[in-house]
């Protein structure tokens, strides 16, 4: 590609343009996703499909529903900006990151495994920690009620457990 | 992509949830769950057992052991709840190769009575050394009476010891064992006697000693940034290059002497207790010629036991040789000294205290009044940066007339510097 010097753009251009490139994510309901290559990748998994060269015509993320993927944008939008140390956006980034966790707990799921495929870190360990947060100080029958885990235990088995943690069935 | 639940998420992902679950309670009952939870249990990367967490149903040895055993890849160990130390050693040496963070709390009585009875005061924390990947180590309520045999702890970075009582000479080898230390803390401990640490790469320490015999500190920290310490009578430091804040406190007794060749960058100064000598006051601000801050809380001077206030300090002298501060706090004798007869005698049009932003005085006393109110109006006139200087009238010592005229004096002239001035 050849270079001017005359249009600034046109020399970002046949360098790689890095920031302003546009970057087309479709979902599985095949909604289309526009974001800055930039905010991209903050997703390991699409960053390595870019070092691959396959994202011409977009990139499919067939593992995520478009509702998940316009929330999953909005996280990486807001945390792409948020570059600044000042003490005031920590602030301001904190209450957005617990207000977005305050979804129902399918969503909270669909989070999870959103940022788990697109391998998202920031946003796995908030999801991730939020559930964490939901187990904590409940018994063994709580945590399996909360979240309807099914119980696979013999019945052998389950007399085995209390007996020994029964200190922290007190 | 729909996802049935709890139930639906890949292994890896449940992993990454129990592992942000630490408090031994929650990791018990998440076994009880379910077996793919129970399967969890191995990855788990902390465990802390709180101070109640067995008062109940007690069994915290045989508890906390299968729990240790269970978490093939523990980093991080914190047992606040009592336990038999003689169980400790099996412990660590399941987790000495992947262990980074202990934090133990180890006063429980029945080692108490056990160690006087075998007179081996430290015996059990000699395992401790077992652990060569430790990089964070944190114990409370010991007693050490001797060295504990640790070897070369080469990893650990951070070494705090808290409400402890120490044999000078046991905890100078302590921290002998640990070369490679960065962070030092020993607070709220008892110890006499003399102490000396060589730490090459040590960047913050706080030492906190309390008891009532004279303890002097040696320390050679090269790379040293923030420097707190509190109850050493004697203070050599070697390494004061990189040395940003320093605070100097002894809150019973007195300061004798400060040993330090120089402080280039020191940014906060704070000197506090109830007398210090004075050679070692002027020392330390003159090696402090660069300060930001400066807190000075100091009662007396003298060099022996009859407390004597700080001899005359000359103003202009003093703000020249300080010309970065920004933030003076002055309680107790620097403010006296500084409003003596001849402490302004340089004092003319052509002076200016370029940097004074804050100033923070405790006025104590009505004796020599008008001679204060003088300095605190030089201290106005001559800082064009200043915006704030609050007054704290503390109790005064004699409860009569002269106080009520002096307060009323102090009052007037934080009404004509309204907006500069403040009265607390």
């Amino acid at each position: 590609m050849a270079a001017t010097t005359a249009d600034g753009n046109k020399v970002d251009e046949a360098v790689g343009g890095e920031k302003s490139k546009m970057i087309t994510l479709k979902s599985s309901d095949s909604e289309q996703f526009e974001m800055t290559r930039e905010a991209a990748v903050m997703s390991q998994t699409i960053q390595h499909m870019i070092e691959d060269d396959c994202v011409d015509s977009g990139v499919p993320l067939p593992n995520v529903g478009s509702k998940i993927l316009a929330m999953v944008i909005e996280y990486r939008n807001r945390h792409v900006d948020a570059s600044s140390d000042s003490a005031g956006e920590k602030e301001d980034l904190k209450s957005f990151d617990e207000s977005f966790v305050k979804v129902d707990q399918p969503t909270l799921f669909d989070i999870i495994l959103a940022a788990n495929y697109l391998d998202i870190k920031g946003l796995l360990d908030l999801s991730c920690q939020t559930v964490a947060d939901m187990i904590k100080g409940k018994s063994v029958e709580e945590i399996r009620k909360t979240f309807n885990i099914k119980n696979d235990y013999t019945p052998d088995e389950e007399e085995e457990i209390p007996r020994e943690n029964q200190w922290a069935f007190e | 992509m729909e996802c049935d639940g709890m139930d639906a998420l890949p292994d890896g992902v449940v992993q990454t949830i129990l592992s942000q679950l630490s408090n031994a309670r929650d990791v018990a009952a998440c076994s009880g769950v379910s077996r793919c939870w129970r399967d969890c249990v191995p990855f788990l990367p902390a465990l802390y057992f709180p101070r109640s967490a067995f008062d109940a149903a007690g069994g915290a040895d045989d508890a906390i052991g299968r729990m240790v055993e269970a978490a093939a890849r523990l980093e991080e160990l914190v047992i606040y709840c009592p336990f038999s130390s003689a169980r400790l050693p099996r412990w660590l040496a399941m987790r000495s190769a992947s262990l980074r963070v202990l934090e133990l709390r180890v006063d429980s009585a029945a080692d108490k009575a056990a160690a006087a009875a075998s007179g081996a005061g430290s015996a059990h924390l000699d395992c401790i050394g077992v652990v060569s990947t430790l990089q964070e180590l944190r114990l409370w309520g010991l007693t050490m009476t001797r060295a504990p045999s640790w070897g070369q702890m080469q990893r650990l970075r951070v070494l705090e010891i808290v409400g402890a009582h120490l044999e000078d000479l046991a905890v100078s080898g302590a921290v002998h064992a640990c070369p490679n230390l960065t962070d030092l803390a020993l607070l709220g401990c008892e110890c006499a006697g003399a102490v000396s640490f060589t730490l090459p790469l040590l960047e913050r320490c706080r030492l906190d000693f309390v008891g009532s015999g004279s303890c002097a500190l040696t320390l050679t920290a090269p790379q040293v940034e923030s420097l707190e310490v509190q109850g050493f009578n004697w203070i050599v430091l070697q390494g004061g290059d990189r040395l940003k804040r320093l605070t100097i406190a002894k809150n019973t007794g007195s300061v004798y002497s400060v040993g330090i060749e120089r402080l280039p960058v020191l940014e906060q100064l704070s000197l506090r207790g109830v007398q210090w000598s004075w050679g070692a006051v002027s020392y330390l601000l003159q090696c402090a010629a660069e300060v930001r801050h400066l807190v000075m809380k100091v009662e007396f001077c003298g060099d022996f036991d009859t407390l004597q206030p700080f001899p005359e300090v000359d103003l202009v002298e003093f703000f020249n040789t300080h010309p970065k501060l920004r933030r003076f706090e002055i309680h107790g004798a620097m403010f006296a000294a500084l409003c003596q007869k001849n402490s302004l005698k340089n004092l003319d049009s052509r002076f200016s205290i370029s940097s004074l932003e804050e100033v923070l005085i405790t006025v104590r006393s009505p004796l020599n009044a008008e001679q204060k109110l003088i300095t605190l109006e030089s201290l106005v006139c001559c800082s064009p940066r200043l915006l704030s200087m609050v007054i704290r009238i503390s109790q005064m010592k004699n409860c009569h007339e002269a106080s009520d005229e002096f307060f009323e004096e102090i009052c007037k002239f934080a009404h004509v510097n309204k907006g500069r001035v403040r009265i607390e």
